[in-house]
């Protein structure tokens, strides 16, 4: 190898920086490091002549290694390492010195700031003066994406990647698609039914040649990467034959088993054998095995002579493993509602006529129950009061984040009290009111003219008192405690992760934020992102929020995915662990500790031996250094972070201490 | 311990096909000292012995062979299966069960005959009272007491003066796997952490003061680090000259750096056996730092090493349930 000439590249990054930092002593200092050839301070680097200033100097030093002291490097790093390819050095030849964040923003004495960038500079050019060139490697893409979820951000995006013209599978852990907005009855701001905004884009994901839809299935396995992964999905037994079924219904009468109707929040009752709704796609019956008496005992079997001519139902069907492999993964497992019970002062659970504001919904609904009629013990309450703010923003259940939908939603249900029982009288107990919507505000003032009664004030119980319920709070405007006597009361629920998100975040190993919801790369520029590569997020699994945002999101989040599958390559990370095989004793501890899956043992042929030996696919390797900490033998060394790169840094730092 | 049924099992194992040889100790050349003894045939197996004066780990020369070949195949499992046979005591079990776990061993290459142990002589506390004896001494313990012969002279002395301090902790006195055991099972002692938890409740001053007056005293002789079954790897990062991680200079901060390193490497793998601190020429406690790990493995992970060689070693596994209060 040519001679080791190191350029250092200090950037003022306009007053960030040089207000802090003495950027001429440090320049002046860096020109006298070990094999610095050159030393310059400009005052935007990441600006076109700022690395115009890199690249000639390049040529005219002959430099090959760069350190650039600027920003972190998580900002401009891939900017530089585009400057040394374009300049003919290999693009890993260079090293970022953070004396912004790391020290020009969190200092105020310029003397001891220098300093310390000083030490920060020394360290990093001590590294990069042993870095080695590496290279990326390119891999093709498999030209179909994975959905997650079949609500209503599965669905869109599963329809905008099918319509870009890739293959789509949707997977739905329910018998339908159409997931909680099919269960809601009108929407707000516009008051458009739910359903029938819905119903279109179900029918066309369930009729597009480019979806295949795995209904009432589960993931159970995913390896691979990004362009390549391999999911296993496990598609639950329907005892019906889905291309067999046509939908008919000629069965249900045959079956003697009732259930609690889950779509209607077993508010009624379903035969066992049962389609969720009459619009579901596929409109294919489903026999619940827990309480179908075949299943259960081995009884009965009445619904399969009916069935005869199509011979659908198939009381034998066995669960199945499906293998697909996908190019990009889009999560859309959507959220639970909050569960009340946690809230005992409020009388769920205890009272029949205290709901929630979901089961509102269905009482509401055409479809519903009570085919849209809201009645209580089959009477029409006179008295509604409906209670902001259940398990949001409320420290003592864990949840202090905003679910922005519950302040609209109840808007929307105190105005179809109103729209059904014009002399009802409805109070709502808020907070403060968030209309931060488009068409929130208007549509918030135009509930409150018509008649209902906004009190500012937390509840504090609910209890009965003879055959009416009370709701005793604390009125903070008028600053006296108030008791409401009522019919009804409906919490406005919000919304909480998924009960059983864990087995899906942990299979694609996705990083939850400190409300419990899924994390996205960078929460402004990155928000559909995950940190894994090919992973994307859309609607409530990422966080609490309305239709048109979900939508939004799933439409990115589409696009996003679309992005490697058009491509049809990616480049691999090119700072990966790499194995001395002399030094492995084939442990098998890097193994265990990879997230990604990358490294095996292979069997190894070492002085006349065979031996394990652990082994890298550098394609699935992230560069987390993982093992490299996990190698007790330290075999394992990670590239452009090898042991001897940073205890050069460590013993540039001593020294500098001394 | 009948030392003629142990001779009995020992010609048993080598007589097996498989078995390549045995190791097993025999009297060492003076005083209480044992050394190890490697045994290939029938006429060696008259030096074998066992006495509370076996305080030696055989492990360690089971592992200093290097790394296990790979077996492929059932066929080459068969032709393949030469087997060392090792006498192994509680502890000495546990390491073995610790190795398998890390795969630096395979279970199959091995024959164990336990020996259900009562616990063995610190030779520091008996060079201390019987100073200077050069002819082989004989250690017998009867009810409680050691009977000690020394030119045919014989001297008891309270168990509790001569034990290892190791051993009156000890709580798998009976070995964990074996393919014969020689003797009753015995009753270990309940979990017991007091002299640790003196340790814990002292300021950070005071821990710094006294964990720097026992390091100070090491001379880096790494007796410790070569005696221990655990410390195994081939390419140790103490050995290492590029990059250095250790320098080989004797003062407070490369002691202390290699001490850690040492403790840490341990962390979820030791298995209490005390040769570090038996070995210590110096009479560092090295224990307590062991234990200290111990302790906290054991609080944080409901975790101890070598119990089961199907268990995956504690730091490669990852659980959501992992407590993480210690995270900043």
């Amino acid at each position: 190898m040519s001679k080791t000439r190191v350029g250092v590249y200090i950037c003022h990054c306009g007053v960030n920086i040089k207000s802090t930092v003495d950027v001429t002593k440090l320049t002046e200092f860096a020109s006298k490091l070990p094999h610095v050839s050159v030393a310059k301070d400009y005052i935007y680097l990441c600006s076109d002549p700022g690395q115009e200033l890199i690249k000639n100097d390049i040529n005219e030093f002959n430099l090959n290694r760069i350190v650039v002291a600027a920003c972190s490097p998580r900002m401009h790093e891939p900017t530089f390492r585009k400057a040394l390819r374009s300049a003919g050095i290999n693009p890993y030849c260079l090293e970022i010195a953070n004396i912004r964040e790391h020290c020009s923003w969190v200092h105020e004495d310029i003397e001891k700031a220098t300093k310390k960038a000083e030490s920060i500079l020394a360290a990093t050019v001590a590294k990069a003066s042993l870095l080695e060139p590496l290279e990326e490697k390119e891999v093709d893409v498999i030209p179909t994406a994975l959905v997650l979820g079949g609500g209503i951000a599965g669905i869109q995006a599963a329809l905008d990647i099918a319509d870009t013209g890739f293959k789509v599978y949707l997977v739905e852990k329910d018998p339908s698609i159409g997931g909680h907005m099919m269960q809601l009855d009108k929407t707000f701001p516009t008051l458009d039914c739910s359903a029938c905004i819905l119903t279109p884009k179900m029918s066309d994901v369930g009729n597009h040649p480019n979806i295949e839809l795995l209904t009432y299935s589960e993931i159970t396995n995913v390896g691979g990467y990004v362009g390549n992964f391999k999911v296993t999905i496990k598609k639950k037994p329907r005892y019906i034959i889905e291309d067999k079924c046509n939908g008919c219904g000629n069965c249900i009468s045959y079956c003697p088993i009732e259930m609690p109707d889950p779509f209607n929040l077993n508010l009624s009752k379903t035969k066992c054998l049962y389609i969720p709704f009459p619009q579901a796609v596929p409109a294919c019956f489903v026999i619940d095995p827990d309480y179908c008496r075949y299943t259960l005992n081995r009884e009965c079997k009445q619904c399969e002579p009916v069935c005869k001519e199509l011979g659908a139902i198939d009381l034998k069907q066995k669960e199945q493993f499906i293998e697909v492999d996908v190019g990009t993964i889009i999560v859309a497992t959507g959220f639970d509602t909050f569960d009340p019970t946690l809230k005992p002062e409020l009388g769920y659970g205890l009272y029949p006529n205290v709901i929630t504001g979901l089961e509102f919904e269905r009482l509401s609904s055409a479809s519903g129950p009570t085919t849209g009629d809201v009645m209580i013990n089959g009477k029409k309450p006179k008295n509604v009061v409906f209670i902001h703010c259940v398990g949001s923003r409320d420290k003592t259940v864990g949840n202090e984040y905003c679910s922005r939908v519950c302040c609209m939603y109840t808007a929307k249900q105190a105005h179809l009290i109103k729209d059904k029982i014009p002399d009802a009288k409805v109070t709502v107990f808020y907070i403060d009111v968030r209309a931060f919507g488009k068409g929130f505000e208007e549509f918030y003032d135009r509930v409150k003219q018509e008649g209902i009664i906004y009190r500012r004030g937390n509840v504090a119980e609910v209890y009965k008192r003879g055959e009416k319920l009370v709701v005793k709070a604390e009125d903070t405007l008028l600053g006296q405690l108030v008791e409401v006597e009522t019919d009804l009361v409906v919490l406005a629920v919000g919304m909480v992760p998924r009960a059983d998100s864990n087995t899906v975040n942990n299979l694609l190993k996705l990083s939850q934020s400190s409300d419990k919801f899924l994390l996205e790369a960078h929460p402004k520029l990155r928000p559909v992102d995950t940190a894994s590569d090919g992973i994307f997020l859309a609607g409530c699994c990422q966080g609490p929020k309305d239709i048109p945002d979900t939508v939004a999101q799933a439409s990115a989040a589409a696009s996003k995915a679309c992005i490697p599958l058009s491509q049809g390559k990616v480049r691999t990370e090119a700072q990966v662990a790499q194995v001395n095989d002399l030094l492995c004793r084939g442990c098998g501890f890097c193994v265990e500790v990879c997230p990604y899956d990358a490294i095996e043992l292979k069997p190894t042929v070492i002085a006349g031996e065979t031996v394990d030996v652990a082994s890298v696919n550098e394609v699935l390797c992230k560069g987390c250094g993982a093992c490299v900490a996990a190698c007790l033998s330290g075999a394992i060394q990670q590239k452009s972070f090898t042991d001897e790169q940073l205890l050069s840094m460590i013993a540039s730092l001593g020294e500098s201490y001394e | 311990m009948n030392i003629q049924k142990l001779k009995d099992e020992a010609k048993r194992a080598i007589g097996r096909k498989e078995v390549t040889h045995l190791i097993g100790y025999q009297k060492g050349s003076y005083g209480f000292r044992i050394s190890p003894i490697f045994i290939e045939t029938k006429e060696e197996l008259d030096r074998l012995t066992f006495s509370p004066l076996c305080s030696l780990s055989l492990v360690n020369y089971l592992t200093i062979e290097g790394k296990p070949a790979q077996v492929q195949s059932e066929e080459e499992k068969k032709s393949k299966a030469k087997k060392v046979a090792i006498f192994v005591r509680g502890c000495d079990s546990r390491a073995l069960n610790q190795i398998i776990a890390e795969k630096g061993l395979s279970r199959e290459s091995l024959y164990i005959i336990g020996i259900p142990c009562k616990g063995v002589i610190d030779l520091k506390k008996i060079e201390a009272q019987f100073p200077n004896v050069v002819d082989p001494a004989e250690v017998v313990e009867e009810n409680g007491k050691y009977i000690i012969t020394i030119n045919d002279q014989t001297h008891e002395v309270p168990k509790e003066e001569l034990i290892a301090d190791t051993c009156k902790v000890c709580q798998y006195p009976t070995p964990l796997t074996y393919n014969k055991l020689l003797g009753d099972k015995l009753e270990g002692n309940p979990a017991n952490y007091d002299d640790i938890q003196k340790l814990e409740e002292k300021t950070p001053e005071e821990k710094w003061s006294f964990w720097q007056n026992q390091l100070d005293r090491c001379i880096r002789c790494y007796a410790c680090k070569n005696s221990c079954p655990l410390c195994y790897c081939d390419g140790c990062i103490l050995d290492k000259l590029t990059p250095q991680w250790v320098r080989r200079s004797v003062d407070t901060n490369e002691n202390l750096m290699f001490h850690v390193t040492r403790a840490f490497h341990l962390a979820g793998r030791c298995v209490s056996c005390g040769e570090c601190e038996r070995v210590c020429p110096v009479g560092i406690p090295l224990m307590k730092l062991n234990r200290k790990m111990e302790k906290d493995v054991k609080e944080l992970f409901d975790f101890e090493a070598g119990k089961d060689p199907e268990v995956k070693p504690l730091l490669n596994t990852f659980n959501i349930e992992d407590p993480d209060d210690f995270v900043l």
